[in-house]
């Protein structure tokens, strides 16, 4: 670290501080686009079909069609970038990167292993160290920006079936905010704090001592939210394919549709780490209580990535809900759920649990 | 008349809503599972390109006009299939051979010109039906495509080799008697 620091001529603090922002936000960036071959491949085993295999690397190497990807990449910075002639010209342009950049910059507060010691030195695997007041609060406040940029999308496209999906999702937002807040104010009340860092501790290494474990209710609350903030099946209202044509991104193409789908798989990370983070002990080893940095690493990584599979596993299990039973679901049912799960777990700390 | 459609009762671990999503997860990881442990060729799926479907027995494809073993067409030119064809895309001109037949009384007829136009026909099998000869089947090839109109035409030579290949048969390009008929009936 120090001699890389003197090399370019720069403090180490100031080196592991870039490289964490390039290699964090670089490796979810990959992972979302990687995550929509998983997506594309796992779908078409779930129902039977084969899925993307047909692009070859260099022509040769089909590599269980992950050069789709490329070939995506290739294809969307060479199509025709439409902007449609009634379009809010700005805001169509402002609207993926709206979109795509909050659902990014929620994974900077989460820990993705064990902090360790280098010289004296105490290195964080967060982009944001802990303590820095902001803790959980923030990835939830910036998951709430991101629905500005569907809206955005949709209002700026002049097209009704874009505003609809708009609405939708920001209606959808707004119901299933509160329920994601009751949930996770469980978990803060219960650890006695909103850095991710004390939430993690207080889970301890024991699979039984998370929270998932210990607030079972919650967890499914705060779990089918998710599906509701990254506007995902069997919530994706935004985009409503059968019922809207394809909602906000009706009218984007080429690059920008690109953009648009990258960010919500971008999304669906940072939320997967968010659940991972909130009840399954983060980057908690089961059983060890006191993990090498790596392996905490590697674990975190593992229960992410179990999650974001569970998104796309969820997605191609069931069918989209109708739009009032979105509403049922989200205020009569969920955000009632959260409320009774707060409730209780107040009481049980009154008694002294 | 109404029909009664009974409802179907929903137990309370039903309308947890919970446990049949959790069933439903599991259908769809046991496909999944399923396929990740099967290959790509076995599945379902028919990569087309790669790999064909058996076409079924009575597939009406690609039409061929047989031939005898001298390599003779068997087509006498009796115009059935083309006042059968309901597409209208069957061509023929009749021509007369063999002097020995006309001495004897009667005249033996070929196709001088039989095409088909590929582009309007339909397939239905009813050249094959009405032929009285046995002279044109319809056999499992479907693969017929071209980059312009006019090598959709097929014509007497085109349709007598269309399954040489597949049949280890030699492709012909004249008829094996007299390749300068004596005398064309005007049709």
């Amino acid at each position: 670290m120090d001699k890389l620091a003197s090399l370019l001529h720069t403090t180490p603090a100031i080196v592991w501080m870039v490289g964490k922002v390039v290699v964090v936000f670089l490796s979810v960036f990959l992972l979302a686009s990687v995550w929509t071959w998983v997506e594309r491949r796992g779908s078409a085993m779930i129902q039977d079909r084969i899925g993307p295999n047909r692009a070859l690397l260099f022509g040769r190497w089909p590599i269980l069609g992950l050069s789709q990807l490329l070939a995506d990449g290739i294809k969307f910075f060479f199509k025709e970038d439409l902007v449609p002639e009634a379009a809010n010209k700005g805001l169509f342009w402002l609207a993926p990167f709206l979109a795509f950049v909050p659902a990014l910059m929620g994974f900077a507060v989460i820990p993705v292993g064990k902090s360790f010691v280098c010289d004296g030195v105490t290195y964080h695997l967060s982009v944001l160290d802990p303590g820095n007041g902001m803790g959980l609060l923030y990835p939830l406040a910036i998951g709430g920006l991101a629905v500005y940029g569907v809206l955005l999308a949709a209002w700026s496209s002049n097209n009704k079936w874009s505003i609809l999906g708009g609405m939708r999702a920001s209606a959808t937002m707004v119901s299933y905010e509160i329920g994601i807040s009751m949930a996770v104010v469980a978990v803060f009340m219960v650890s006695g704090g909103y850095d991710p860092a004390e939430v993690i501790k207080a889970q301890g290494h024991l699979p039984w001592t998370w929270y998932v474990a210990r607030q079972p209710l919650g967890f499914l609350v705060f779990f089918t939210c998710m599906f509701a903030e990254t506007n995902r099946l069997p919530f994706d209202f935004a985009e409503g394919e059968s019922e809207i044509v394809a909602g906000f991104n009706t009218e984007y193409g080429s690059m920008k549709f690109s953009l648009l789908a990258l960010a919500e798989y971008s999304h669906l990370m940072t939320a997967s780490a968010l659940i991972a983070t909130l009840y399954f002990g983060g980057w908690q080893v089961p059983f060890m209580a006191d993990p090498p940095v790596l392996l905490s690493v590697a674990s975190f990584l593992a229960k992410m990535l179990f999650f974001a599979w569970v998104f796309v596993w969820i997605r191609w299990t069931l069918p989209r809900f109708r739009y009032d039973q979105l509403m049922h679901l989200g205020w009569k049912i969920l955000l009632p759920l959260s409320m009774a799960n707060l409730v209780f777990h107040a009481w049980r700390m009154s008694q002294g649990h | 008349m109404g029909v009664i459609v009974k409802k179907v009762e929903l137990t309370w671990l039903d309308r947890t809503y919970v446990w049949p999503v959790l069933q439903g997860m599991s259908i769809t990881f046991g496909h999944f599972i399923r396929n990740l442990f099967t290959s790509t060729a076995k599945r379902y799926t028919v990569q087309y390109p790669d790999m064909k479907r058996e076409i079924p027995a009575g597939y009406r494809g690609l039409h061929e006009l047989k031939r005898f073993e001298d390599g003779a067409i068997k087509c006498v030119a009796c115009f059935m299939c083309q006042e059968a064809c309901p597409a209208r895309c069957i061509s023929i001109e009749a021509e007369e051979f063999s002097d020995l037949n006309l001495s004897q009384g009667f005249q033996e007829k070929r196709p001088a010109k039989f095409s088909i136009d590929m582009l309007r026909c339909i397939y239905c099998g009813m050249c094959e039906e009405a032929c009285p000869k046995d002279a044109i089947w319809l056999r499992k090839e479907y693969e017929v495509a071209a980059y312009d109109r006019l090598s959709m035409q097929f014509g007497k030579w085109n349709l007598m080799n269309t399954y040489a290949e597949a049949d280890g048969k030699e492709q012909i390009t004249q008829d094996p008697t007299p390749s300068v008929p004596r005398r064309t009936i005007a049709m």
